[in-house]
C-alpha cells in the first residue's frame, strides 16, 4: 500500500516572517528611490549634498578600558635607595588623563606569566603629557624589583587605567580640609594630590602625616619639605619608627597611639575634613581605629589598599572548568571558564561585553552581581561589604567553584 | 522689498552648473566604445554621477556576487606571492605609535605647508575674474589638500574592502595569505588618514562622484581579475600617483612621514596585482575576454585622467561665482593635476603593459589621448616602496 500523502502546512512563524519580510524589503526600496528622487530633483532645482563636513576629533583615543597601552619610559631616578621614579609618555602624544589619587596598572610578562600590578600616579594631573609612577623594592616582589633594579629609560611598559575612587580632584573654588596619613611607598597617590591641589586651591588647608623607618626611607623628602616652605595651607608631619640623633620630628610607629597623638597635634579640624588613608594593613587598620575613636564619620575617612599578590592569600586551587553565563542587557554570553581563568578573562574570551580597567580587584570596574553559582574571590579587594551583601564580585579576582550565572550592572 | 533679480541671477547659475554635470556625465559613457566596458560601467555610472548614491547622508549599500574559492590542500602554489607575504608581515607598522602624532599641525605655518599655493596656482584665477585675498588663497589651496585627503580616505575604505573580496576569491594560496596583509595594511590605512583629518584638519570632503564610480564596478562585478584589474593596478596605481604627489610637495612633517609609509605599503598592493594578473590574463582569457579588459582599463585610465575635478571643493567655494566648465579648465591646467597626472600615468602605464593590457591593438587609443609618453618606466614587481620613496625624494 502506498503511504499516504499528506501536506506539510508551512509553520505559522515562517508565513508570518515571509509576510513580514516582503513589505519590508519593499519599504526599502521605496526608501531608496525617495531618496534617490529627492537628489534627481533636488539637482534640477540647483540644490546638491554638501560638499564638505566638519569633523571634531572624533578618533578615540589611544587610552581605553579594553586595551593596554604602550607607553615609553621617559626618564627613571632613584629618589631613595629602593624607591624608584618612572616618568612615563605615549609615544602617540596622548595626555594621561587622571584625578589624583588613581592608580595605572603595569602588565609585565616575566618569566613566562602576565604580571600585573598597580602603581598610583604621583605627579600633579595638571602636567599630563607624562605620568610618574613611583616604585618600591618589596621583599620577594617580582614586579617591583624588576622596575627598581631593571627598568632604564627607553624602555616600553604596558599600561591599563587609570583607576580607582580614592581621589581628590581639583576644584579651584573648593576650601576644604585634608588629611592625609601615608605609611612607606602609601605616599605616591598623596604625592599626586598634594602637588595637584595646593597649587589651584587657594583656600584649601592639606595636612600630610608621613611614616617612615628611618630619615633615609622618606620618599619624595626634599620634594615634600619644597612643598611645605613657606606654605602655611600644608603641614607636613614626618614619624619615624627609627629616628637619627637629633631628629626634631615625631617618633614612633604609625600605630593607634601614635597616631591619635598626632592627630590630636593638630587641634580642632573642621568637621567636614575628610581623611585619606594609604600605607601597610596594619597603619591603615590604626589610622581608622584612631579615627574612629576621634568621632570621625566613617564616610569621611577614605582609604586605598594595596596588597602584594605574591603575599595574597589564592582563592583555592580549582580543578575543574566550570559553566559561566554572562548576561549583558538582553544578551547573552555562555561559556566555560576553566580553572586557571577568571570570570572576566572567560567572559572577555568569549566576546561578553564586560567592562575592566586595574584587573586586580582594585577599582571594581568589573563589577558583576552573581545571579547564581558559587564564586571564590581572591582577597582582599575594593568590594565594599554593602556590595558584597548585595550579591556583587570583581569578575577580574572572581572564579567558579560551580555553574555560574553572571549580570553586568 | 523682495528683490527677484537675485533668484533668478542664481538661479541659471546654478542650474548651468547642473547641466554641466549631466552633460560631463553623459559624455563619460559616450567615450567608451566596448559595449561590454558600457554595461559594466554604467550602472555604477548612474548611481555615482546621477543619484549621487555616495553623498546621500547614509551608508552606501552595494551588492556584491563573486564567488569565495576554497582549496583544502593548502597548496604553495606561488613562490613570488609567498615572498611578498613574507615582506608584507615584516613590514607591518602601527599607525598610532609609529607616527609622530603629537606634532601640531599647523595649516597657517608657512614653514609647514601641507600644499604650496603653486600646486593649484591660485593667481590664474584672476584670468576668470576671480579675486582672492592672501589668507583666502591660503585657506583654497588647504581646502584642495583636505578634498585629496579625504579622497585618499575615502579610496581607502574601498581598498579595504576590495581586499578581503579579493582575498576570499582568488585562486593562488600564497595570495589568499599574502592578501590577508593587504586587509590590515588598508585597515592601518584608514585609521592614519581618518586620524589626520579628523585631529589635524577638523574636515572631511565628500566622496567624490568618480571615485564612487570607480569604487561601485569593481566591487559590484562578480569577476575576481576585474576587481584585482580595478584595485590592485587602477586604484593603487591612482593612489601610488596621488600619494606621491603630496609627499613631494609637502613641508608638514607628520604628514610626509605618514605618506612615506603608506607608499611603502602601496607598493607592494601593485606589485601584487601585477604578479596575479600577469599568468592570468596572458593563460587563461581568450582574445575576447583579454581585450574586454583591456578597454575597461583604457577607459578607467580616462576616467581617472579627466574627472578628478575639485569639485566638492568648486562647490564650497566657487558655485555661483565662476561657471562650473571655468573652473574645470582651470583645475586641468595646474601645475599640481599636470604633475599629478604624470606621476600616476608614469606608474599605471607600465603595470597595464607588464599585465598584458597595453597590445599594439589598443596603443592608438592611448596615442590619440595623449598617454604615450609615459610608456617607458619600470612595472611595480620590478620597484619597490624604499626605490619609489626615494624616486620622489629625488624630485622633490
Amino acid at each position: 500500500m502506498l503511504p499516504a500523502v499528506t501536506r506539510v502546512p508551512l509553520p505559522a512563524s515562517l508565513l508570518q516572517r515571509l509576510v513580514r519580510a516582503v513589505p519590508q524589503a519593499l519599504t526599502r526600496k521605496i526608501k531608496d528611490l525617495r531618496r534617490d528622487l529627492a537628489v534627481l530633483t533636488g539637482a534640477f532645482a540647483g540644490n546638491h549634498p554638501a560638499p564638505v563636513t566638519v569633523r571634531t576629533r572624533r578618533t578615540p583615543p589611544s587610552s581605553s578600558l579594553v586595551a593596554t597601552r604602550h607607553v615609553r619610559v621617559k626618564s627613571v631616578v632613584h629618589d631613595t635607595a629602593d624607591a624608584l621614579c618612572v616618568e612615563l609618555e605615549d609615544p602617540t602624544g596622548a595626555p594621561f588623563s587622571f584625578v589624583p589619587g588613581q592608580f595605572f596598572t603595569v602588565v609585565l610578562p616575566l618569566e613566562g606569566e602576565t604580571l600585573r600590578r598597580a602603581y598610583s600616579a604621583s605627579s600633579a594631573c595638571q602636567s599630563p603629557a607624562t605620568v610618574r609612577i613611583t616604585v618600591k623594592r618589596v621583599a620577594g616582589g617580582k614586579v617591583s624589583n624588576y622596575i627598581v633594579d631593571s627598568l632604564k629609560e627607553g624602555a616600553f611598559l604596558e599600561l591599563l587605567g587609570p583607576s580607582g575612587n580614592f581621589v581628590v580632584a581639583p576644584n579651584p573654588s573648593a576650601r576644604r580640609s585634608l588629611v592625609l596619613i601615608a605609611g612607606g611607598s602609601g605616599i605616591t597617590p598623596m604625592m599626586s594630590i598634594l602637588q595637584s591641589v595646593l597649587p589651584v586651591e587657594p583656600e584649601t588647608q592639606i595636612t600630610l602625616l608621613y611614616g617612615n623607618r628611618g630619615e633615609d626611607d622618606i620618599i619624595f623628602r626634599n620634594a615634600l619639605a619644597e612643598l611645605a616652605a613657606g606654605e602655611p595651607r600644608f603641614v607636613l608631619r614626618h614619624v619615624l619608627s627609627n629616628p637619627p640623633d637629633g631628629w626634631n620630628g615625631a617618633a614612633g610607629v604609625l600605630d593607634e597611639a601614635t597616631t591619635s597623638r598626632e592627630l590630636a597635634l593638630l587641634g580642632d579640624l573642621p568637621e567636614t575634613t575628610e581623611y585619606y588613608v594609604c600605607g601597610p594593613q596594619p597603619m591603615m587598620d590604626a589610622a581608622r581605629a584612631a579615627l574612629r575613636s576621634r568621632g570621625v564619620d566613617p564616610e569621611k575617612i577614605h582609604e586605598e589598599r594595596f596588597s602584594s599578590p605574591h603575599l595574597r592569600p589564592a582563592a583555592h586551587k580549582l580543578t575543574t572548568s566550570q559553566p559561566l553565563t554572562v548576561r549583558c542587557g538582553a544578551r547573552e554570553t555562555i561559556t566555560t571558564v576553566g580553572p586557571d581563568q577568571t570570570l572576566l578573562e572567560a567572559g572577555l574570551a568569549a566576546g561578553a561585553a564586560m567592562n575592566f580597567s586595574c584587573t586586580l580587584g582594585g577599582c571594581a570596574a568589573c563589577k558583576v552581581k552573581v545571579v547564581s553559582g558559587e564564586v571564590a574571590m581572591e582577597e582582599p579587594n575594593c568590594l565594599s561589604s554593602d556590595e558584597r551583601n548585595e550579591g556583587f564580585v570583581l569578575a577580574c579576582v572572581a572564579r567558579a567553584n560551580s555553574p555560574v550565572v553572571v549580570e553586568v550592572p | 522689498m523682495f528683490d527677484a533679480s537675485k533668484l533668478t541671477n542664481l538661479l541659471p547659475l546654478k542650474m548651468r552648473s547642473q547641466t554641466d554635470a549631466y552633460l560631463e556625465a553623459l559624455g563619460v559613457f559616450l567615450e567608451i566604445r566596448d559595449p561590454r566596458v558600457l554595461a559594466s560601467l554604467a550602472p555604477s555610472g548612474v548611481r555615482g554621477l546621477l543619484l549621487k548614491r555616495g553623498k546621500q547622508g547614509i551608508p552606501t549599500q552595494i551588492k556584491c556576487s563573486h564567488t569565495a574559492y576554497f582549496d583544502w590542500t593548502y597548496p604553495n602554489d606561488h613562490p613570488e606571492m609567498r615572498e611578498l607575504y613574507t615582506r608584507a608581515k615584516a613590514g607591518q607598522w602601527d599607525g598610532a605609535t609609529y607616527l609622530p602624532w603629537k606634532t601640531d599641525v599647523d595649516p597657517e605655518n608657512p614653514n609647514t605647508l601641507i600644499l604650496p599655493q603653486s600646486f593649484l596656482g591660485v593667481e590664474r584665477l584672476e584670468d576668470y575674474n576671480v579675486r582672492l585675498d592672501d589668507k583666502e588663497k591660503h585657506a583654497l589651496t588647504n581646502s584642495v589638500a583636505t578634498w585629496m585627503l579625504s579622497q585618499f580616505l575615502h579610496g581607502e575604505q574601498g581598498a579595504l574592502f576590495a581586499a578581503a573580496q579579493v582575498t576570499e576569491a582568488v585562486q593562488f594560496f600564497d595570495g589568499k595569505l599574502y592578501g590577508a596583509t593587504q586587509v590590515i595594511d588598508e585597515g592601518r590605512h584608514i585609521e592614519v588618514f581618518h586620524r589626520y583629518l579628523d585631529e589635524k584638519l577638523n574636515k572631511l570632503y565628500q566622496v567624490n562622484d568618480n571615485l564612487f564610480v570607480i569604487i561601485d564596478a569593481l566591487i559590484s562585478d562578480s569577476r575576481w581579475d576585474m576587481k584585482f584589474l580595478g584595485m590592485q593596478i587602477m586604484v593603487e596605481g591612482l593612489a601610488l600617483g596621488a600619494f606621491g604627489t603630496l609627499y613631494k610637495l609637502t613641508k608638514e612633517p607628520l604628514l610626509k612621514v605618514l605618506l612615506k609609509m603608506v607608499i611603502q605599503d602601496e607598493a607592494r598592493h601593485v606589485h601584487y596585482g601585477v604578479l596575479a594578473l600577469r599568468d592570468h590574463i596572458n593563460k587563461e582569457l581568450d582574445e575576447s575576454e583579454r581585450r574586454e579588459r583591456e578597454d575597461w582599463a583604457f577607459e578607467v585610465s580616462l576616467l581617472m585622467r579627466n574627472r578628478f575635478m575639485l569639485y566638492e571643493v568648486y562647490e564650497e567655494w566657487f558655485e555661483g561665482r565662476m561657471p562650473r566648465d571655468k573652473w574645470r579648465e582651470f583645475v586641468t591646467n595646474s601645475p599640481g593635476m599636470r604633475e599629478f597626472r604624470q606621476v600616476m600615468f608614469s606608474r599605471l602605464v607600465p603595470n597595464l603593459r607588464a599585465i598584458g593590457l597595453m597590445t599594439p591593438r589598443i596603443l592608438p587609443h592611448y596615442e590619440r589621448v595623449g598617454l604615450m609618453q609615459y610608456f617607458g618606466g619600470d612595472a611595480a614587481d620590478k620597484l619597490s616602496g624604499e626605490q619609489l620613496i626615494s624616486d620622489l625624494d629625488r624630485a622633490a
